[in-house]
């Protein structure tokens, strides 16, 4: 068994947390991974608070047991984050994930409620403010992940985490598999988020050809659109992003048409099946997925390879003389 | 004096002469994003001796320069 920090803190039989996802990580999903033994999220931003409430109300009525715990995400950007603030504790959400800033507005009355505070951080300065101001543990994630990124790596931005913070560490960004989960560990994360590698659960509700684009995908099939505008946004190379990054380096088009472009593209690759002309967001990791599985399958397949890599690390470790 | 200490740490952390940044530039037009502005705020937390909550949206120097004198006063 893996029991780290994160098992713990949240009372996780496996230290993995399901990435938010907008317009894709509901009740179901959210309760398919905690009933596995994982962290479930729900995202806050998909349609608005009561969409929110109903999403929280159907998580708990999944749940096999009423204890097991389960977040929800929330970002910060959104116009729908300042009332999904107040739903998260009106209805006694024992965890909150926070995304693109940092959740100081909130703090007070989340920590006043006992919520566990997870804030997402993509620098070693976020992650010190978040200890800061009070969260429990911070997500380092690397911009090989899906949606919203950052620049560092994985590889880079997890030790340094580690390093800035006495919290415990949850690496984000490329960990699809049992050896991204080991890797992670020994970079000196406790635990990991995984957003992409959910998105083929059976129990997940995106649409069937957003599914299948992710099981296609190969290595180089990702895009990072939206840097001029500031929030670049990583996604499956098709018609819709490569008109989107045309448009970036087109001085004649602005900010403005861009923005416009770009405005309710996941929703119609998530909920309406349009992987043409919609945003299919996914992380670098999307070619490392083959086939739909159960949640459980899914955190069962990776902590049992995870084990099993850790088991045999050790045969790094010569008692030979090293070749000269 | 808040203003010139603000704009010395700004210039250093921009390779830029501290004399060329003005009260009213924005972050943007200075070309910090949100983690440059985390940055900065704990740069300036260490040379002022004070904790900053970043609860509003800061935009330019004038915002910083602000909230760093009602901290001070």
């Amino acid at each position: 068994m893996i029991v780290t920090e994160v098992n713990r803190l949240f009372g996780l039989k496996y230290p993995i947390i399901q990435g938010g996802m907008a317009w894709i990580s509901d009740g179901k999903l959210a309760a398919a991974v905690s009933n596995a033994g994982g962290l479930g999220v729900i995202s806050a931003i998909n349609e608005g608070p009561e969409a929110l409430r109903r999403e929280i109300e159907t998580c708990r009525s999944l749940l096999r047991d009423g204890r097991l715990p389960f977040a929800v995400n929330i970002m910060l950007m959104s116009p729908l984050a300042a009332a999904a603030a107040d739903i998260v504790v009106e209805m006694k959400v024992p965890v909150v994930i926070t995304g693109a800033g940092l959740p100081t507005p909130y703090m007070k009355k989340w920590l006043a409620a006992s919520i566990q505070v997870v804030p997402v951080a993509p620098s070693t300065g976020v992650a010190k403010m978040a200890a800061r101001l009070g969260a429990c543990a911070v997500v380092a994630e690397g911009g090989e992940s899906g949606g919203h990124v950052g620049d560092l790596t994985t590889m880079v931005l997890t030790p340094q985490v580690a390093d800035a913070v006495s919290i415990p560490v949850i690496a984000a960004g490329g960990i699809a598999d049992g050896r991204g989960v080991a890797a992670a560990l020994l970079l000196g994360a406790a635990g990991v988020q995984c957003g992409t590698c959910f998105l083929p659960a059976k129990e997940c509700g995106v649409h069937a050809n957003y599914k299948r684009k992710i099981l296609e995908a190969k290595d180089i099939d990702t895009i990072v659109t939206g840097k001029r505008l500031g929030h670049p946004v990583r996604s499956l190379k098709n018609a819709f992003s490569r008109q989107f990054a045309d448009m970036e380096y087109d001085a004649a088009v602005s900010d403005r048409q861009i923005e416009a472009f770009g405005s309710g593209a996941l929703r119609r690759a998530a909920l309406d099946g349009d992987v043409q002309n919609g945003s299919v967001m996914a992380g670098q990791c999307a070619a490392m997925l083959h086939e739909e599985k159960t949640a459980e399958q899914i955190i069962a397949d990776m902590f049992r390879e995870a084990q099993d890599a850790l088991s045999a690390a050790d045969r790094f470790l010569s008692k030979e003389e090293p070749h000269a | 004096m808040i203003f010139e200490t603000v704009a010395k740490i700004l210039g250093e952390y921009k390779d830029v002469d501290p004399a060329t940044i003005t009260r009213d530039a924005t972050f943007a037009s200075l070309g910090l994003d949100s983690l440059d502005t985390v940055e900065i705020v704990m740069s300036l937390e260490d040379a002022f001796g004070i904790e900053i909550d970043m609860e509003q949206s800061l935009q330019n120097v004038e915002d910083l320069v602000k909230l760093i004198e009602a901290k001070k006063a």
